[in-house]
């Protein structure tokens, strides 16, 4: 009896004494509620946000954006001619529903890539087949060398995606359950109130260290959750009250008040991005080059910035495609960017007959600085002898109008410096801006198929100056965008694609 | 009684055919493309094409129009394009956030302004009637998004008293996503209280100068029971009725309150929809709060049965 009494006594204290240990959970407050948790049908920068957790690609890129491992084993062997791609994958990785990942999934998943997602299909018809090798080994087989491919492989967003092969359906329908390889899987998701993250106990993490997105991924919260809020400000007063450990896209005016709080520290992701202008080539005023290199005269860059970001700690007035540090920076060109010279704008307009025909810029108050932008370029172009009719549209408008070339002569965007160049599809006459000039033609031709980086890297030098010459596409300079986090959280690299599966609370 | 019920019911369907169609009319007159939402900023033309080919955007107007009227008659009110699932799931989703912060702030509304309404009626004239009705002309004026940015900054950010945004995580019980409805609720009862304390007040004043009340007073009864039974029942109508309204209006959607709160009930949902172009949910909504505005008014109009014995129907 004296024995149980003490057993019990001894299992009730190890009870007590055994301290309950507490979920570490990550809240990050994203702009708005993916519409799907398929990376691979998406190119919206919150679904590559959420799902960049969960699903993995062959390749990644690295803290300076060159193109790493991730369920391949080593970066690929290109055959002399560019045109084969030999990947051999990790063994003993598994997918989140139990599957093992071998090279039938990955065949699976690249086919359906081509087939269904935006960035897939623009290489599509240059690829000639995609086999299994071997039960880990995969090869690819280009009609024409692509040097594109391998940063289209590690993108995130309409991303080459690896897929169980059994959940891939047939045609073009879409994923009910998604499964991947990532450090964590979907837990509860109730639509615009918040996504649960939860770790996969089966990740296999690779050994190298962290670098970006390559190396390991540490699944270090055990939970991360990320909750839509739409509102800036309400995700600045989240931030600031402690319920949000990380917040994405903040706006600029409230730096100084994140900056004073005892709870959260602002922080500014340099260079995030550049403010374009798109321009019609196929329809309209903007058809004639000469009207194009007086708008490109007439432009008052820097002021346009001002009015965009009220703060140089915001932008920054460059002409450069990429910025300093970039392996694609050059100046090339640069000396037609921010002429802001309304008397040769006048002259060439007059060089160029214009009879007073509105240009159209179509714009959305959806982003306060696209808008803030056209308002100061109108006052310039009005100057210079342009006559400008703004169409400000909400953004759902915007995405349907701009492609009819009859509607529009400029709209307004803006995009992150993407790794590659080649992802941005305006440089390609097949783009909606249909800007196809021979020598520019010639040169983006030429840009892809090269395969020797020293030798892209001068002919999208002469791709920079081309740009300028011809006014393909107009970038108005580099904006920095405004995260905020917690001062407890530590291990999150800004990135235009924030991760946490490194990150944890002090 | 019964026949009056039946009519109700009856103009309800009307009512509700109609809205069913100019809802599906004036969500497609809008300009904006769906498709292209969905797919992102670089999806291609051909992408864009091929998802509104899927959705069936692509069909003839009239086409969608009598397969949707079709669904709808079976209370099939179609999927939602952004969510991928049955509207009126979604719309599931997000009436207990609705709901409840509707009945918070009809009961904040209420508490606040009946008895301030039957007080400064009481107290015409006075500094207290003068106050009162200068506070709600003031709430009234005040856009409820600034009143809800300015106490969420004190009281949740600064104070730490209430959570800043949303409904809770996943294992937050019940009780505590009633908790995040708090201060949203007060910020919309303050706004909505004005209108219930103007027409309380008005009422009273009203009925406090009929002859019935003079005589009540002259027969002895105390000032309290003079004002509480006498005069309060008598003017419970028009009071009511505004009540009704408010509550069918704060079910119809607290806009502007759950987007600054981030609370996802029904009017962060349209909201939503409207900027997605999620014609499903848009026109969904928009029938089910014609629905319950119509049901909410004929419970009104028969809680007047109950209030003054005199009503026939």
């Amino acid at each position: 009896m004296k024995a149980y009494l003490t057993t019990a006594l001894a299992a009730m204290l190890a009870v007590v004494a055994t301290p309950v240990l507490a979920k570490d959970v990550i809240n990050v407050a994203i702009i708005g509620e993916p519409d799907t948790l398929d990376p691979m049908v998406s190119t919206k920068d919150v679904v590559s946000i959420v799902t960049q957790h969960v699903v993995e690609t062959l390749y990644t890129f690295d803290k300076s954006w060159a193109v790493a491992p991730l369920l391949a084993q080593d970066l690929p062997k290109i055959s002399a001619d560019g045109k084969t791609y030999d990947i051999t994958l990790r063994q003993g990785i598994t997918f989140s529903d139990g599957s093992k990942m071998d090279s039938a999934d990955v065949v699976a998943s690249l086919e359906r890539w081509l087939k269904v997602a935006s960035r897939g299909k623009t290489v599509a018809d240059k690829v000639q087949s995609v086999t299994a090798k071997g039960p880990y080994e995969v090869e690819i087989k280009m009609k024409t060398p692509y040097a594109p491919l391998l940063s289209l492989l590690a993108f995130s967003n309409s991303a080459a995606a690896v897929y169980p092969s059994e959940i891939i359906p047939k045609g073009d329908g879409q994923i009910k359950d998604v499964v991947g390889t990532g450090p964590y899987k979907y837990g509860e998701h109730v639509p615009d109130q918040y996504l649960q993250l939860v770790r996969f106990d089966g990740f296999v993490p690779r050994k190298e260290p962290a670098n970006g997105g390559s190396g390991k991924r540490g699944q270090v919260p055990d939970e991360i959750r990320f909750v839509p809020v739409p509102d800036p400000s309400t995700r600045v007063e989240g931030l600031l009250s402690g319920q949000f450990d990380f917040a994405d896209s903040l706006p600029a005016e409230s730096y100084d008040r994140i900056a004073a709080s005892d709870k959260a520290k602002p922080v500014l992701l340099e260079n995030f991005g550049w403010p374009m202008w798109a321009i019609n080539h196929k329809a309209g005023l903007l058809t004639n080059k000469k009207i194009r290199e007086a708008l490109l005269a007439a432009l008052p860059f820097d002021d346009m910035l001002f009015a965009a970001f009220g703060n140089d700690k915001f932008f920054k007035v460059d002409g450069a495609m990429y910025p300093k540090g970039w392996d694609w920076h050059t100046d090339a060109g640069t000396k037609l960017y921010n002429q802001n010279d309304p008397e040769k704008a006048q002259q060439l307009l007059k060089e160029a007959g214009y009879d007073g025909t509105p240009l159209r810029i179509l714009t959305s108050r959806q982003y306060e600085f696209h808008y803030k932008m056209a308002e100061v370029a109108k006052q310039a172009l009005e100057a210079a002898g342009f006559k400008v009719q703004m169409d400000v549209v909400d953004w759902a408008t915007l995405g349907q109008r701009r492609d009819d070339p009859s509607l529009w002569d400029v709209y307004i965007s803006h995009s992150p410096f993407l790794p590659e160049p080649a992802l941005t599809d305006m440089w390609f006459a097949s783009s909606r801006l249909g800007w196809s000039e021979p020598e520019k033609d010639k040169l983006a031709e030429a840009f892809v198929t090269e395969t020797d980086p020293a030798k892209r890297k001068a002919i999208f030098a002469e791709l920079q100056k081309k740009n300028y010459e011809d006014v393909g596409f107009i970038k108005i300079g580099n904006f920095n965008a405004l995260l905020g986090e917690s001062k407890a959280l530590q291990g999150v690299d800004p990135s235009p694609w924030p991760y946490f599966w490194n990150a944890s609370k002090k | 009684m019964r026949n009056y019920i039946l009519k109700r019911l009856f103009g309800m369907v009307v009512v509700v055919f109609l809205v069913l169609t100019i809802a599906f009319v004036l969500v497609r007159l809008a300009p904006g493309d769906p498709a292209a939402l969905m797919l992102g900023p670089d999806a291609t033309p051909a992408d864009t094409a091929a998802l509104r080919a899927r959705l069936g955007l692509d069909q003839p107007i009239l086409i969608q129009y009598v397969t949707f009227i079709g669904h709808a008659l079976r209370g099939d009110l179609g999927r939602s394009l952004f969510f991928n699932e049955p509207v009126l799931s979604v719309l599931a989703h997000r009436a207990e956030p609705t709901a409840f912060l509707a009945l918070f702030s009809l009961l904040f509304s209420v508490a606040i302004a009946v008895p301030i309404g039957i007080f400064v009626a009481y107290r015409r004239g006075t500094v207290a009637d003068q106050t009162a009705v200068s506070g709600a002309m003031l709430a009234a004026s005040v856009p409820s998004f600034w009143t809800g940015l300015i106490l969420q900054r004190w009281l949740a950010t600064d104070l730490g008293w209430f959570p800043a945004s949303g409904y809770g995580g996943p294992d937050a019980s019940f009780l505590d996503r009633m908790g995040y409805l708090i201060l949203p609720s007060f910020v919309l009862g303050i706004v909505n209280s004005a209108l219930i304390l103007r027409f309380c007040r008005a009422s009273m004043l009203d009925v406090l100068g009929e002859d019935y009340i003079r005589t009540a007073r002259s027969k002895g009864m105390s000032e309290s029971r003079v004002v509480l039974r006498h005069a309060l029942k008598n003017a419970a109508i028009p009071i009511v009725t505004v009540i009704g309204l408010t509550f069918a209006l704060l079910v119809s959607g607290a806009v502007v309150t759950e987007r600054v709160f981030n609370i996802p009930g029904m009017g962060n949902l349209v909201v939503g929809a409207v900027l997605r172009r999620d014609y499903p949910v848009i026109q969904g909504t928009l029938i089910v709060v014609a629905t319950l505005y119509i049901l909410i008014n004929l419970g009104v109009d028969l809680l007047y049965l109950l209030i003054d014995r005199r009503v026939r129907y």
